[in-house]
């Protein structure tokens, strides 16, 4: 078996009294595209907190390409090869589309802190600014304000932004919220093309869109994972069935 | 936008002209007023590389502003009156000191965002406030410290022209330098700390390194703003610290608009002649400023600059000849406002001094004696006295009603397609490629 690229130990979550992460284990694998789906309030999103370094987790590890990255800070967790998107979309809605994405590309490009050079003459990051821009099909809207953008361009936008570091891990919360029959099948097709050769974590829950892009899918509820296996496999499992559709199952 | 850039260059090189021959046309009191200005202006841009285009509403600016001044003065000071640097650089005292302590503050006020960053500035200015009277070293107590101008490189520094020149080199400089820091890395990572300093997170940058550095680059700005206030008045003290000064930038920033580079500058320019004009004039002329502010909050929250790119962005949309009417009768409605409204203040104010009141207990059975106001006198009994503050304010309003369904109805006329906002070289928050 390869060895995981993000892997979670144990990980538990609680916020007072009540726990919502009750002891998490998961491998993603380089390259795979991984669906975590799961009823609402199962932890979901607090799970992608708890990786990106938003939350830092009450107990256990989190491993990204086998350095300890649970309780450092997100800049830092960015840094060492994990993006991520939001449920809802958090993008710089004052910017335009192009300055949202050189935002992104600066970083990588060891641009934060400098004043003693122009953005504008920067070859390297402009070229990269527009190829991202191509990638996710925004090009025709380069001058337009992030905020005002239709929703699903929103979130391609924000794709764009997550992949701006180069990241061997890519966490997105729900890119698909929201998204009408069209939008849903464009995104799915961009997202299966810009996550090639990269590890995805992805929260959905229209599931069609689970069975068609991952590959391996966990089912988080109440704060565990009752399964892990390949789509097939989550089609037929009980349990899931279960905590889906309120099956009575016999024990 | 090419003829937007070379319009604005052309706008800018007449502008620095008209400065440099300003003293050949102002009188020694309107130059020294030109002076004040100047230096509010720079307070202003420098305020407002932090709250307008960082995000971050400091309300204890004057705190950088005074350390700024009182490091200029004691390096003018110093080695027994010759001064540490020769006269013309002074200011990077002030500069520097800004820099440091805005670095300090900055680094405590960043941890913190939005309505607790705006507290602990303005606890830091406080204390800086109530501190100085007792350092009497370093702030020279409740009298302050003085200091002469040296001549420096053959130049004397004693007149009033030679402090305006050296003023305006400086003030000309800063807000060069702050507006090419728009176009560099941190610049742009700025407007990223106001549009989503979470999201600047999850890209990997460090918010709180980004936030402290532009405070401490607002600071040194508001320093230098300082030292030029020291070097024209040769003299510092205390009050330099006080919650007014911290809250002029504010004022002068939200009044020009806080989103173009120069709204602060034109604000503060505005703001100060306004005061040196009108505080002659009348007691009231706070009250008139407060009105102001109020109103523009209320009514144009972009501020005069954004105020003027409107107006031309929908003059370009509907042509010069059709907005003509529309722009008339909106500008006669603030007119007729502006004057309806400084007869009643101007009444009421005379009407409420103590001594037209001794004088209206003393006529107890006569009627009020008359008011002399405007070249004429007004009896408070007198339906005419109010019915023209009345008439004046009714048609403000009917002339603003009609102004309004004027633009609206030709906007509507002429439904743009797609126009997104306008990007001029000023507007900061414009995107470029």
């Amino acid at each position: 078996m390869r060895t995981p690229v993000l892997s979670l130990r144990g990980v538990r979550k609680s916020f007072g009294d009540a726990e919502i992460i009750r002891g998490v284990d998961i491998d993603i694998l380089p390259g795979e595209r991984h669906a975590l789906i799961g009823p609402n309030g199962a932890g979901k999103s607090t799970l992608f907190h708890l990786v990106s370094g938003n939350h830092r987790p009450t107990s256990g590890s989190i491993y990204l390409a086998g350095r300890r990255i649970d309780g450092q800070s997100p800049q830092a967790i960015n840094r060492h090869g994990l993006a991520r998107s939001f449920q809802i979309t958090n993008v710089f809605p004052g910017l335009s589309v192009f300055e949202n994405l050189r935002l992104a590309v600066m970083r990588p490009h060891r641009l934060q802190y400098s004043i003693s050079r122009w953005i504008d003459g920067d070859r390297p990051v402009r070229e990269e600014t527009e190829r991202l821009m191509d990638l996710v099909r925004l090009t025709a809207r380069v001058h337009a304000l992030a905020g005002e953008l239709a929703y699903s361009e929103q979130r391609s936008l924000e794709i764009g932004m997550t992949l701006a570091s180069n990241p061997q891990v890519i966490l997105l919360d729900e890119p698909m919220a929201g998204m009408s029959r069209e939008e849903t099948a464009f995104t799915a097709n961009l997202i299966r093309e810009v996550t090639r050769g990269r590890a995805l974590l992805i929260v959905e829950h229209d599931m069609d869109v689970v069975f068609s892009l991952a590959e391996r899918v966990s089912v988080l509820v109440y704060g565990e994972v009752i399964a892990t296996g390949t789509p097939d496999d989550i089609r037929a499992d009980a349990a899931v069935r279960e905590a889906y559709l309120g099956a009575e199952v016999p024990v | 936008m090419i003829r937007s850039t070379r319009h604005a260059g052309f706008a800018v090189a007449a502008l620095v002209l008209l400065l440099v021959a300003l003293p050949h046309l102002l009188s020694q009191g309107l130059l020294n007023a030109a002076i004040q200005m100047l230096i509010a202006a720079l307070f202003a841009c420098a305020y407002n590389l932090l709250c307008g285009q960082a995000g971050m509403l400091s309300f204890g600016h004057a705190a950088y502003f005074g350390v700024g001044a009182f490091a200029t003065i004691h390096a003018m000071k110093a080695l027994g009156g010759a001064g540490l640097v020769p006269t013309p650089f002074l200011p990077l005292a002030g500069a520097a000191a800004g820099l440091a302590v805005g670095a300090a503050a900055g680094w405590f006020a960043t941890k913190r965002s939005g309505t607790y960053f705006a507290m602990i500035t303005l606890a830091i200015a406080e204390l800086l406030h109530s501190l100085a009277p007792h350092l009497k070293g370093w702030f020279g107590g409740e009298s302050g410290v003085s200091a002469m101008r040296m001549p420096a490189f053959g130049i004397s520094f004693g007149s009033t022209t030679h402090v305006y020149y050296l003023t305006m080199a400086w003030v000309l400089a800063c807000l060069a330098a702050l507006y090419l820091y728009t176009r560099t890395p941190l610049g742009r990572l700025t407007l990223g700390l106001r549009e989503n300093s979470h999201r600047l997170a999850f890209l990997g940058y460090d918010v709180h390194r980004v936030s402290v550095l532009v405070f401490a680059l607002s600071a040194m700005f508001s320093g230098i703003a300082g030292g030029l206030q020291v070097v024209n008045n040769e003299a510092a003290n205390y009050v330099l610290f006080d919650m007014q000064l911290s809250a002029a930038p504010v004022l002068h920033a939200f009044i020009g608009g806080v989103k173009v580079f120069l709204g602060p500058a034109i604000g503060a320019a505005l703001m100060t002649f306004f005061g040196y004009a009108v505080s002659d004039l009348t007691q009231s002329w706070l009250l008139y400023q407060g009105i102001l502010f109020v109103l523009i909050m209320m009514f144009m929250p972009d501020g005069l600059a954004g105020l003027w790119f409107r107006c031309a962005a929908w003059r370009a949309r509907v042509g010069t000849l059709r907005a003509m009417p529309g722009l008339l009768a909106a500008i006669s409605a603030a007119l007729l406002l502006a004057a309806g409204t400084v007869f009643t203040v101007e009444l009421l104010q005379r009407l409420f001094a103590q001594d037209y009141r001794a004088l209206a207990r003393a006529a107890v059975t006569q009627p009020w004696p008359s008011v002399h106001l405007f070249g004429r006198d007004w009896l408070p009994g007198a339906v005419e006295t109010w019915l023209v503050p009345l008439a004046l304010l009714a048609a403000a309003g009917v002339l603003a009603v009609i102004a309004k369904r004027m633009v609206r109805t030709m906007s509507y006329a002429t439904e743009p397609r797609g126009v997104t906002a306008s990007t001029t070289p000023l507007a900061q928050a414009g995107s470029s490629t």
